[in-house]
């Protein structure tokens, strides 16, 4: 897989993107209130805390889908206040979903092949026709996204309709769709939700070592505060909608604040 | 075939004659990236001489050992032949041995360079390299995660390789010392050590000489007539006796090509994609593939399914019989055309068997109906018996001669040869050399005039010269009355019906033989919703007196069968039960390999034991178990106790002798 470009000059360390002063609220309901943290290129990054913190609204902020009332996004040194999600894809922003989001009827091919549409530039005429310069494009295409297939070790599902893979699998076939856009920001919401122990050491396998290979910088809401505290380099810590810490993960997990959040404080 | 030439004795040098005669044939295939790369002999010729230059420079020096280590992947069959190359040689290791068990193999083999295949093998390796005195160099084959990991004694294949070839353009000397090297290389050398699985005490190193290794591949090509034309998939582990043989020394003998496949799961896709001409796979491959296939078809429409069974019929009934080139009627012979149409056809080509013309097994019992079916398919399944010291073969059932219930006659150029106490001796052209740095165990398993040990009791069949084995000869008992009693021959009887999924038997020094019975969950499961049994659990249908019944029938059937068999008349089954649990791995009842433990279920189950010969009825016992989550629980039943025909024994003569 080739590297993913260097986005105007950042270098790893440097912030890739800043969250500053945002809150976001649906009516009444206050879902975010006033967080700022940054990510820097080439880290992992968690965001935690208990149901109902607001991590899943904060992706959805970082990549466009809600626009926040207030408060200011930096992405590769851009600031913007509304980021579209296609634009968000454009500029090297992938995600995965809570509830994986695949097209359950097409296969895995067909599924990650999805993921580079955005890079795909022959005109519809010659799509249509599947010949000439939309077949050499299509060549191309698959394969990068067979090096996907190889790096996440899903040859043998290659063809099978994801709707019939076991949930781990879909997982990691969702990752590897997100991948296919070569992203320079991978957001991903919950990867091992409902998996296993086994598929969850897989998983935090892959994590590492796109982070690792690729240089991807990576933000994860992740609720197994064990794979949270090993994966990640940093962690930020959202309760109600409020950041109460963020810091290192030996940090974060000695913060009184973060202990009260998650097993209450006596009355 | 043209037949080995006596200069071509050493592997490479038959790679130097495949890269000459067939240089444009596919040598080797392997899926990457979804598509099948292709080598053809030039230019696997071309890589393995750069990367023997390679291997050289980095200290490797004839005679010294190479540990390979890994799936079947082309660098690393390369790796071997690059070492047999340099005069080196090349040790094999199972890829899923754990460090502790690979530190005994290669400190054992005092390897010098290690060829892995990916990261998970190079931490291996590097884990336990501080055990490991001679090892100077790791050598990988996938780079993929090992980016930041130390350089200096880390090499990947592909640069060795890229590296020698440019040492090759600017320095005409550096080939011709590959050359030479080759060339220097003779039968008589050791050309490969295969260490045994070790599933008895520590594994042993077994030594294979270059033109004892040829002579038998040789043999055995012309046996089954393999040419260039065909293809393999190499697909059983890399270190085993018969991926070593079938794949690599036939394929550089005949000159075929073999495929690598893409990933262990992905076996039975390329299976499908390769459609090899020569297929190995032990029993239960069959079996699980047979199945997958019946529980398919249950889920097919009306139509389909009456189609399937109706042709499956005709196949029974005539594909055999056509297979063996015996009379078969017209009416059949269309019968079966139509269903190779309509049936066969489709369901070989969705298996991959299409253009099987020879397919072997082996390592265990094969039941006969399963044997049978495949055959009646059109399938040319045979059974072959041997041994990693004999360079695998030892008997092998030729076309025209193939029976479920033998291993074959002695293989060309073989002799066997059957002790006093049983146990079959062998002489094959392949002959190991002995075992590596163990003098005194390659003596135990030497007669002293140079027989080699199986450690396998067996027989000549009268009449047809078809080897019989029976069991390992260890396990072989004698009954109070002095009738033979091999335990696994019993069992394995019984286990061929497909409602029984294991059996123990006891007898030995006992006046008759007793088993204990599990029923297999699924077939009687079955059973018992087709016949409105109803059952809540394992124990109760385990229980069920109709159950009793038909596994009595079963009984029944096996003791039909000894009794018509030489010396295994007293071996009849006079009474059984069924267990009230499934014999399982986490209590200790099986290895991890599904074996019976037979010494510690009679201990676990000794109140069983007694009721059975004490003339019971019944018999209470309860027995702790591991449940999957570690919790252990107590199951406490009263098992019932059956009493099964006995049958006049109409065959017993004693032990044959033959070689051949």
């Amino acid at each position: 897989m080739r590297a993913p470009g260097d986005g105007h000059g950042i270098m790893a360390g440097d912030v890739l993107l800043a969250v500053d002063g945002v809150s976001l609220s649906f009516g009444g309901v206050k879902a975010i209130t006033d967080v700022s943290f940054d990510i820097r290129k080439g880290e992992i990054r968690a965001i935690i805390g208990p149901n109902g913190a607001g991590k899943t609204s904060m992706l959805n902020v970082i990549n466009g889908f809600y626009h926040p009332q207030k408060g200011r996004i930096t992405f590769k040194g851009e600031m913007r206040r509304r980021m579209r999600p296609y634009e968000a894809a454009s500029q090297g922003i992938a995600r995965t979903f809570q509830n994986v989001a695949l097209f359950k009827g097409m296969s895995t091919i067909d599924n990650i092949m999805a993921g580079r549409t955005l890079k795909m530039h022959e005109n519809f005429f010659w799509q249509c026709l599947r010949h000439g310069p939309a077949m050499r494009e299509e060549v191309e295409h698959r394969r990068f996204v067979e090096e996907i297939i190889d790096f996440l070790e899903i040859q043998a599902i290659r063809k099978t309709p994801v709707g019939k893979l076991p949930y781990g699998l879909q997982k990691r076939v969702e990752l590897g769709r997100a991948l296919a856009m070569e992203p320079e920001l991978l957001l991903l919401d919950e990867p091992m939700a409902g998996m296993n122990l086994e598929e969850k050491e897989d998983m935090s396998r892959f994590i590492v070592d796109v982070n690792n290979q690729y240089g991807t910088t990576i933000a994860l809401i992740e609720h197994d505060i064990g794979v949270v505290m090993d994966l990640s380099d940093r962690v930020v810590v959202l309760e109600y909608g409020r950041k109460i810490a963020d810091g290192s993960p030996a940090e974060v997990s000695s913060d009184q604040a973060v202990i009260d959040a998650y097993l209450g404080v006596p009355h | 075939m043209s037949g080995t030439a006596s200069r071509d004795d050493t592997f490479p040098k038959l790679m130097i004659r495949n890269a000459a005669t067939r240089g444009d044939l596919p040598a080797v295939r392997h899926k990457d990236f979804g598509i099948w790369q292709t080598w053809t002999w030039r230019e696997v010729d071309e890589i393995v001489r750069c990367y023997a230059w390679g291997l050289r420079e980095l200290g490797l020096s004839r005679g010294d050992t190479i540990a390979i280590v890994g799936s079947n992947r082309p660098k690393l069959y390369w790796s071997i032949l690059a070492a047999q190359c340099l005069g080196a040689i090349p040790v094999p290791v199972y890829a899923d041995a754990v460090a502790d068990e690979m530190v005994y193999v290669l400190e054992h083999a005092q390897v010098k360079l290690a060829a892995v295949e990916d990261q998970e093998q190079v931490d291996k390796i590097l884990s336990i390299s501080d055990r490991l005195t001679g090892l100077t160099h790791v050598l990988y084959d996938e780079p993929r995660g090992l980016r930041d990991y130390d350089h200096s004694r880390l090499h990947a294949i592909d640069e060795v390789i890229e590296g020698a070839r440019k040492a090759f353009a600017s320095d005409p000397a550096a080939k011709a010392a590959i050359d030479a090297s080759i060339a220097e290389g003779a039968g008589s050398d050791i050309s490969i050590i295969l260490y045994t699985s070790g599933t008895t005490g520590r594994s042993k190193g077994v030594m294979l000489s270059a033109e004892r290794s040829i002579a038998a591949a040789t043999d055995t090509v012309r046996f089954d007539r393999l040419d260039e034309k065909d293809e393999v998939l190499a697909y059983l582990p890399l270190a085993w006796v018969g991926d070593h043989y079938l794949n690599f020394a036939q394929g550089l003998v005949a000159g075929f090509c073999m495929a690598c496949p893409e990933s262990a799961e992905t076996v039975q896709q390329d299976l499908r994609e390769i459609g090899p001409t020569f297929y190995f796979a032990p029993p239960r491959v069959y079996e699980s593939l047979l199945t997958r296939v019946m529980i398919r078809m249950e889920d097919a429409g009306a139509l389909k399914r009456r189609m399937f069974h109706y042709f499956i019929d005709v196949a029974k009934r005539y594909g055999e019989d056509i297979l063996n080139g015996r009379p078969v009627p017209l009416s059949g012979r269309l019968l079966y055309a139509l269903g190779e149409l309509l049936v066969y056809g489709p369901l070989k080509n969705v298996l991959g068997f299409s253009r099987i013309r020879v397919g072997y097994t082996a390592g265990e019992a094969i039941g006969p109906e399963l044997f049978s079916f495949y055959r009646s398919l059109g399938l040319n399944l045979k059974q072959l018996y041997g041994q990693t010291e004999a360079f695998l073969y030892v008997t092998a059932q030729p076309d025209g001669q193939i029976r479920a219930d033998t291993v074959g006659p002695v293989a060309p150029n073989a002799q066997v040869r059957i002790a006093e106490s049983g146990e079959v001796l062998f002489r094959t052209p392949g002959m190991f050399l002995g075992y590596f740095r163990d003098p005194e165990r390659t003596a135990e398993t030497l007669t002293e005039d140079g027989w080699v040990k199986t450690g396998d009791a067996g027989f000549f069949e009268q009449g047809s010269g078809h080897l019989k084995i029976i069991d390992r000869a260890k396990d072989v008992g004698k009954m109070a009355s002095g009738a033979l009693f091999p335990p696994k021959y019993v069992e394995n009887k019984l286990k061929f019906f497909p409602n029984v999924k294991e059996a123990v038997a006891f007898g030995d020094g006992r006046d008759f033989v007793t088993c204990f019975v599990n029923i297999d969950m699924t077939a009687v499961g079955n059973w018992a919703e087709r016949n409105n049994v109803s059952y809540a659990s394992y124990q109760e249908l385990a229980g069920n007196p109709q159950v009793y019944e038909m596994i009595a029938s079963h009984v029944a059937e096996v003791n039909r069968s000894l009794a018509g068999e030489p010396m295994m008349g007293g071996a009849q089954i006079k009474r059984f039960l069924i267990l009230h649990k499934e014999l399982d791995a986490d209590d200790g009842e099986l290895t991890r390999t599904q074996k019976v433990r037979r010494g510690f279920i009679a201990e676990r189950y000794a109140p069983l034991i007694d009721a059975l010969y004490d003339g019971s009825t019944e018999a209470d016992i309860s027995t702790e178990v591991t449940f999957e989550d570690g919790r252990k629980g107590v199951i406490s039943a009263r098992v019932k106790i059956a009493d099964c025909t006995i049958f006049p024994v109409t065959a017993d003569t004693g032990p044959t002798e033959k070689a051949a």
